[in-house]
Parts: structure tokens; C-alpha cells; sequence
């Protein structure tokens, strides 16, 4: 399909109102991704719009990358193509929102900070504390299926998105799941737009599960003299009648960066309930720590946003997310250790594990791109025998190309996946090029 | 169409003779749920003891155009695992086998034919259990819970099947045998396991599931409130939500359905009540008995007539043995009842209620409820006398009416029974053209010729068919091509 540039954006200009669609260096530079440039960046500012949008660019055989803040652009392999950038931060309204039904329905570019400062006042929230604080949309968290320690207690968002309405490649609205906290009408929509980095429909609207705030919160951290000892606490918590909020293991570089001593491990606990519980569980808490040698040290709320900047890379430096086992924190703290001493000696690494689930935030000290990749393959080599996998959440770009930041997909499920995108999106006009296997 | 000969005898040497019903009486066993009202025996009924036997059925079905169902035990309520359109019936009871249990890692994985109670009872000494607990969950399968997405009364802290199944073995509509998750979280890709649980055999069929375990809780408190008035306990449901607490059961009891429990086994509910409420919480000691306080002052409250707190787990029994027996107790009333399994958002009780007596009155039907108070889950019985053809057309008349009622207030059409051939004309109300489509466009990925429990959750509609096209937004014309 021949296009011819101008008109396309005045087509968009039609759409979006002439502030939703930019053209110029700079707009286009900041919505950048792995240093390719769009030739427009679109905002549209409505459910509606972004529809007439999808349909725009389709037709004009457009390929579109969706972005939120932006916080998570270095997730997936580079762009095949990108023609729009597409801006969804314009959706941040609160659709419906009703205190006694403990759920929530929102636009997708809300943020993290604006939707918890609407539930505060009736003491509810999102049970989601993904890397990137406040600012991130909600939009980009369903995407990426991003997470963090709460995820021990509350799940993922895969548990908490109840409905979505989302926007096919040619722009017909689409809307799978329910606003109520319990249906099994149809497929589970919901649960395939999680994690699906807008590969099969840009999302417009959020239905929620909401938690209510507990009475009492406190936190506490177990030194502990190795990864070994970590473990051992941990399975003994597991197994108790202890109901931790956040169970979350943390290697000696990430403690010895928030200040919390030189210790070789820790394990960080919150306890969320009413007062008396929360009391009581520490107390327990106590003895399990005490039965292996250990103390448990009381540490404020700001120890979770503390050891969270210590796991955020910087420029050069990479996030690998490790999937491993709960029976397997030692060994894989260790094959972590050992891959990065063979392949890329001297590199500082830090290290956290939502521990009850055994899932793994690595950040990478800055490398050369071909020692990092080194050290992926051979944790995913490690990793293979039990299928668990190491994806590169964030790094350079060149660091994506010369290794696939997914890793290996299973063919037959990976063979279901490319029919469902065929089916949905045969131009690839969504994310070309960026999920796993290319699609 | 009737099976060939050949067909028959294809399936006889994948099965074996002992693995086959082919005797008329042998196949009215599977022709219907306990949904009884829809009926269809399938042509046959292969029992395989092996995933490679799964497989080779489903090829050879898909060779010859045979459509399949997949059957658990068969205690769906929705017509989901009988054969309308006959072909063969794939049984899975006789996989049932537990492949792995990894405490460790809090996670088993089983056959889909293993009964739902027996993995919990495989680890209840060590202090673990499978949270899913349909009230089927003596005799229903694994499997079967997988298809349906099955809930149960605790799943308002717990969640249902899917928050629980880890990963799935799959033999999809094209004899591909499929792994989808599995123990280790995180698999990069897209989520097919959590489309496939409640995918309701339309996908394929599933022979192993790996599924979490958790921790058995510290403490029960059960408290049983009875009220004179159903919008007081509505309005005590509202009230324990709002003050933070998430029971592991919320469950309430209508008037009617008071009436025929008492005149039954005798739970010994209070005469006056006109509505039961039963709470459940569990967890830590300490978060149980505060927690326990606090439900009870809110009855008391809202004007709670009585206020009564298990004791022990003989009291306990005691508290919900009238709610177990809901079903049967609604025999006494009348011979026969239509079963919905709608869902409203929680605020939304007490005008449900007051809408349903409404519908009762106009329909002249009566209507019993037992239901999920905390997650807005309704279960109302319309009673009707299967003999008087006029009265059951009433009782549909309501039942419709209910549904719709739901859907206005931002309800679902089942909160967890599923949809089957008994709710599929009704997914409509709910979705709209390019919903329903795009999903007939997921079923097609995992069956694109359909044979897989076909009739079933997706409705006979154009949007579920080939070749239609959802309406697109219109853009602006202009010379931009």
C-alpha cells in the first residue's frame, strides 16, 4: 500500500486534534525504541480514538508500537518495524469505580500513583508493586505482566484483571472477562492479554480485583550467613502458619547497597493483618529465624523502594527475570554466581527472589555484550532441566539482537501461539517483531 | 451418522474391548450431566488408560469427522459432557493417577481423571490441600474442574480453579499433544493455560494438570448470623467487605430455602429468620479470632437475631450442615427446580433480591436461594412441577428475566458452572459481536475443525461462524491512500 506520509498524518490529525499527533525530532526521539524512530508519535485522548486509530493505521499498513511510560521499552527483542508510536498515557481516567464492590475499572495509561491515591481514601488498593514505582501505567504493567515481592501473597496481575477492553490490529474494540470478581462466561480473555506486550490488541480498559489496605503492616530482614541458610528459612516460613505479605531473598551486594549490614543473605518478610496477627506472627517469625541461629531486625517501609533502586540497572547494565523453584534458591543463586564468574569475571551482580515461587530479579553490572549474553546461556543451560527460563527484561539493544531476550519457546505451544497471532494480526501492524519467537 | 465398522474397529484396537461402551444401555449412562434436562448419548465411549491413547482417538476422530466430548464424572450442571450431536465420548475416569507430588515447591501434578478430594487427601497429613472445592468435590474430577473452571464456597479468599493450575498437558482439536505452563512460573509467551482452564473441552483435552498446593490454614472460625430481614444480612456482607476482611466463605440462605432446611435433617435455624448468613474465616490464630470478633459486632449491628460461633469442628459441622443440604431440602418444595448461577457486583444484593421476589411474584413461580454472598455469586432455585409443561414455561420465563436483571447491573451469566450448551444462547446478552468473535477466532487456533465438544460455551451465532466480520470504526476519508 502506497503512502504517501503527509496525508497519513493528517488523517491521525483528524483523529487525535493536532496536539495527539507529533511529527518533530524531538517527540519522535523521546518515544524512541532500541534507537528507532516513528515517523509520527500519536496520543490519542479517548477509548474511541485510539479504535479510529488501530483502523488508520491498519488500513495504511502502519506498524504500531504501544507505549506507556516507557519504563519497560527494553523488554523484547528490537522493533521489525515501527511507523507510529502510540502514546496511551492520554487514557488515564477512573471509568467506574465503586468502594463496595472492591474492584475498579480504569483507562489503561492511568498511572500506578494516580490510581492509588483515588483508592487510599477508602483504605482499598492494588495488590501490585512492579519495579518502577508510581509513575508506570497500568497499561504497561498488564502488558509486561510486571510484579514485584507482593506477588508472593497477591499473585500477578494474570490474578487481578477481572475484564479488559482492547483494540484489535484493524481497530475494533473488543472487551473479554467481566467487572465482577467471579465469572466463567467464555473464554478467559483477560488472562491472554496479560503479558502479551500488545502483540494481539492495545489495551484501553482495566477491570480490577482491589485489596483492602490491612490494619497493620511491618517488615522485617534475617540476616543470614549463605544462600543455603536463606533457603532453609524460607522453607521453614513456607510451611508455617505464618502469611507473609512479601517473602523476598536478597544477595549481599543488594544489602550491603540499602545498608543493612554484611550480611552474605537475607531474607526480607512483611507481615500484613490486623495488629494482633501481625504481633503474633512475628513473634513466630522470631522463633523460626532463631532455630536456624538467626535474628530478625525490624526495617521501615522504605527498605522495599531501598532494595528496588538497588536491583534497577543503568545505562549498559542488564535485568535478567530468572523462573527457577522455591526448592532451588541456593542452587540457582549459586549457578548465578558461577555464570557470571566464568563468563563475565569481575562483574558486580545483584541479586532478589520472590522466594516462595522461586522467581529470580538479576541486575548485571555493565559488560560487553557478548560476555552478558554468555551468562544468559549458560543459566538457561542450567535452568533447562527443571523449564525454567531466564528472559533479558532490560539491556542495551545490541545485547537483544545477538541473543533472543526470551529464550526458547516449547514448539507446540509456541505453534498455537503464532496461529493465534496469524488469526489476529496477519499485517503485523502490533509490536512487529517484538514477543517471543519473532511474533 | 453412525460410526463404520472400520471406525469402530480402529477404536477397538486403541482402547481394547474393555475400553469401549457401545451397548445402548452402557452409552445411556453418559447421555446427559446433572444438568438432566439435556440429553444426547454419545456413538460410542472410549475409556483410554494413556495420553498416547488420547491422542490417537483424537486423530483418528479428526481423520473422520467424529466430533468428541471429553467427560470427567459427569457432575457439571450446565449439559456440558453429554453428546448432542452423538460421536464419541472420551472418558477420562480411569487416568487418575497423582504423577508427582513436590511439597517443596507446593505443587502436584495429576492425571485429569483424578478425583478432586483424593489430592487433598493424598497431602492433608503433611498440611497441604487443593483450595478448589466444588461441592461436586467427592466425586468430581480434576479435569473436570479444569474444563468448567470450577469455584466452590471458598473460593472468595481462594480463588477458583485457574488461580491454582500451574500448568496443562493438552491434546488439542488436531491431535497435537501440548505442554502449556508447567511448576516452574513465568514461561514466556502468551498465557494459553489461562485460556484454556474453562475452556470447556472446546479446546481438546486435558490429560495432566499441575496444580499449586496450599498451606492448610491455622485456624477456622465459623459464625452463623440469622436476621429478620434479607437486606439486613445483604447489608452485614457489605459491611464485613468494607471493613477489610476477606472470609474464606460468605454465604447466605434465603427465607424459603430456611423453611425447607429446617423441616428437613433440622440445622436448626431460627423459625423467624429470613435469611442465614454463614461466614467462614480462617488464617493465623490471631488474625482468625479478631477477625471473628469483628463479623460478629457487625451482625449484631445490623440487627442480627442471632449470633452463633462454632466452637469446635463438631459445631462447625453442624453450622453448615443445613447449607450442604440446600439442594436436597429444595425437593421437599417441589419436584423440580431450574438452577442459575448469575453473578452482580456485590453492592448490588439487595436490589437483586428485592428484583428477584418481583420476578417470582410476575411469573408466579417461587424461587429458593442459596448462594455466594461474598463475590456476589447467585444461586437461585425457580421451583417448578415437571409435570404441568405451562409451569416450567414460567419458570424459564423467570430465569430469563433473572439473567437479563444480572446483566443490567453489570452482572456475568455464571460465576462458576460454566456455560455449556445450557448458557451459550445467553453469552449474547453479555458480549457483543466482535467479543463473541474474537473468541471463535481462540477456539480455532486450538480446533480449527471444531470437533471438539461442539455446541458447547460458544453460542450458534454469525459472529462464532466463518467468514464474519466485526463492524470497524470508520476513518476519515481523505487522500491519504
Amino acid at each position: 500500500m502506497s503512502v504517501a506520509g503527509r496525508s497519513v498524518a493528517e488523517a491521525f490529525v483528524a483523529i487525535a486534534g493536532r496536539d495527539g499527533v507529533r511529527s518533530d525530532q524531538g517527540a519522535r526521539a523521546g518515544a524512541a525504541v532500541d534507537g528507532q524512530l516513528a515517523g509520527l508519535v500519536v496520543r490519542p485522548g479517548s477509548l474511541e480514538q485510539l479504535s479510529q486509530v488501530m483502523a488508520l493505521a491498519h488500513e495504511a499498513g502502519l506498524a504500531v508500537v504501544p507505549r506507556g511510560s516507557g519504563s519497560a521499552l527494553e523488554l523484547g527483542r528490537p522493533p521489525a518495524r515501527m511507523d507510529v508510536a502510540l502514546d496511551l498515557r492520554g487514557l488515564d481516567r477512573v471509568v467506574e469505580y465503586n468502594p463496595a464492590d472492591v474492584t475498579i475499572t480504569v483507562e489503561a495509561g492511568i498511572t500506578v500513583g494516580a490510581l492509588a491515591a483515588r483508592l487510599a481514601p477508602h483504605r482499598q488498593f492494588l495488590a501490585l508493586d512492579p519495579p518502577g514505582g508510581a509513575t508506570r501505567t497500568l497499561g504497561g504493567i498488564t502488558a509486561t505482566n510486571a510484579s514485584g515481592p507482593l506477588r508472593a501473597r497477591y499473585g500477578t496481575m494474570r490474578d487481578l484483571l477481572l475484564g479488559v477492553r482492547f483494540v484489535q490490529a484493524d481497530g475494533v474494540v473488543t472487551w473479554g472477562g467481566s467487572k465482577v470478581v467471579k465469572s466463567v462466561s467464555g473464554y478467559d480473555v483477560p488472562k491472554l492479554m496479560v503479558g502479551a506486550l500488545g502483540t494481539l490488541g492495545v489495551l484501553g480498559e482495566l477491570t480490577l480485583r482491589l485489596h483492602p489496605l490491612p490494619d497493620a503492616e511491618r517488615s522485617w530482614l534475617v540476616p543470614l550467613p549463605s544462600a543455603e541458610a536463606a533457603q532453609t528459612f524460607v522453607e521453614r516460613v513456607v510451611d508455617s502458619s505464618v502469611q507473609p505479605n512479601r517473602l523476598e531473598y536478597f544477595s549481599d551486594r543488594v544489602l550491603d547497597a540499602v545498608a543493612a549490614g554484611s550480611a552474605a543473605a537475607g531474607v526480607a518478610v512483611s507481615i500484613g493483618s490486623v495488629e494482633e496477627a501481625v504481633v503474633e506472627g512475628r513473634a513466630r517469625l522470631a522463633a523460626i529465624a532463631r532455630a536456624g541461629g538467626a535474628d530478625i531486625v525490624p526495617v521501615p517501609d522504605s527498605f522495599w523502594s531501598d532494595t528496588e533502586r538497588a536491583l534497577t540497572p543503568s545505562g549498559g547494565e542488564a535485568l535478567l527475570q530468572i523462573a527457577s523453584l522455591t526448592s532451588r534458591l541456593a542452587t540457582t543463586q549459586r549457578a548465578i554466581v558461577e555464570a557470571v564468574g566464568a563468563a563475565a569475571s569481575g562483574t558486580p551482580v545483584w541479586t532478589s527472589a520472590c522466594a516462595p515461587l522461586g522467581t529470580f530479579r538479576v541486575r548485571l553490572g555493565a559488560a560487553d555484550v557478548a560476555r552478558t549474553a554468555a551468562v544468559t546461556n549458560r543459566l538457561r543451560a542450567e535452568l533447562a532441566e527443571i523449564d525454567g527460563s531466564v528472559v533479558i527484561a532490560r539491556g542495551p539493544s545490541a545485547l537483544r539482537v545477538v541473543i533472543d531476550p526470551w529464550g526458547p519457546v516449547e514448539a507446540g505451544a509456541f505453534a498455537l501461539m503464532r496461529a493465534l497471532k496469524d488469526d489476529l494480526d496477519p499485517g503485523r501492524v502490533l509490536n512487529p517483531g517484538r514477543f517471543v519467537g519473532g511474533l | 451418522m453412525p460410526l463404520s465398522r472400520t471406525f469402530l474397529a480402529d477404536l477397538e484396537r486403541l482402547v481394547g474391548a474393555g475400553g469401549l461402551v457401545r451397548s445402548h444401555e452402557g452409552r445411556l449412562v453418559y447421555e446427559s450431566d446433572m444438568h438432566t434436562f439435556y440429553r444426547g448419548a454419545p456413538d460410542v465411549v472410549a475409556l483410554p488408560i494413556r495420553t498416547d491413547q488420547v491422542v490417537a482417538i483424537v486423530r483418528l476422530c479428526r481423520a473422520e469427522h467424529v466430533p468428541i466430548v471429553p467427560r470427567g464424572s459427569g457432575t457439571g450442571l450446565i449439559g456440558g459432557a453429554m453428546a448432542p450431536h452423538g460421536g464419541v465420548m472420551i472418558g477420562m475416569n480411569r487416568m487418575d493417577q497423582i504423577l508427582e507430588l513436590d511439597l517443596p515447591n507446593r505443587c502436584a501434578t495429576v492425571q485429569s481423571g483424578l478425583i478432586n478430594l483424593s489430592l487433598t487427601r493424598a497431602v492433608a497429613n503433611r498440611g497441604y490441600f487443593f483450595a478448589p472445592d466444588p461441592s461436586s468435590q467427592m466425586v468430581s474430577s480434576i479435569g473436570g474442574n479444569v474444563a468448567t473452571n470450577a469455584g466452590g464456597p471458598h473460593c472468595l479468599k481462594y480463588g477458583i480453579t485457574t488461580n491454582h493450575v500451574l500448568g496443562l498437558e493438552l491434546v488439542t482439536g488436531t491431535g497435537e499433544l501440548v505442554r502449556l505452563g508447567g511448576k516452574v512460573a513465568d514461561r514466556p509467551g502468551y498465557d494459553l493455560t489461562g485460556v484454556a482452564v474453562g475452556s470447556e473441552g472446546t479446546f481438546g483435552i486435558v490429560t495432566a494438570v499441575t496444580v499449586r498446593l496450599l498451606h492448610a490454614p491455622e485456624a477456622v472460625r465459623t459464625i452463623l448470623a440469622s436476621f429478620a430481614a434479607i437486606e439486613d444480612a445483604s447489608e452485614a456482607v457489605s459491611a464485613i467487605i468494607a471493613a477489610g476482611m476477606i472470609p474464606a466463605a460468605l454465604e447466605m440462605l434465603d427465607e424459603m430455602m430456611i423453611r425447607a432446611i429446617n423441616e428437613g435433617s433440622g440445622a436448626g435455624y431460627p423459625k423467624d429468620a429470613a435469611a442465614v448468613l454463614l461466614i467462614e474465616l480462617d488464617g493465623p490464630v490471631g488474625e482468625v479470632m479478631a477477625q471473628g470478633q469483628r463479623a460478629a459486632q457487625i451482625c449484631w449491628e445490623r440487627g442480627a437475631l442471632e449470633v452463633r460461633v462454632a466452637r469446635d469442628d463438631v459445631e462447625r459441622a453442624l453450622l453448615w450442615k443445613g447449607r450442604k443440604e440446600a439442594a436436597g431440602a429444595v425437593g421437599r418444595l417441589a419436584p423440580t427446580y431450574l438452577l442459575q448461577d448469575a453473578v452482580v457486583p456485590r453492592s448490588k444484593l439487595p436490589a437483586i433480591m428485592r428484583e428477584m421476589i418481583a420476578i417470582g411474584a410476575r411469573h408466579r413461580v417461587r424461587i429458593a436461594n442459596v448462594f455466594h454472598a461474598g463475590d456476589g455469586n447467585l444461586h437461585p432455585l425457580i421451583l417448578y412441577d415437571d409435570r404441568d409443561p405451562e409451569e416450567l414455561e414460567r419458570a424459564k420465563a423467570a430465569n430469563e428475566e433473572l439473567l437479563h436483571a444480572c446483566i443490567t447491573m453489570g452482572g456475568t451469566v455464571t460465576g462458576e458452572h460454566g456455560v455449556g450448551l445450557d448458557k451459550a444462547k445467553n453469552l449474547p446478552l453479555q458480549y457483543a459481536d466482535a467479543d463473541l468473535n474474537f473468541m471463535y477466532r481462540l477456539r480455532r487456533a486450538f480446533d480449527p475443525d471444531a470437533m471438539m465438544n461442539p455446541g458447547k460455551l460458544l453460542p450458534s451465532h454469525p459472529a462464532c461462524g466463518e467468514g464474519f466480520r466485526p463492524a470497524r470504526p470508520r476513518v476519515p476519508e481523505g487522500a491519504w491512500i
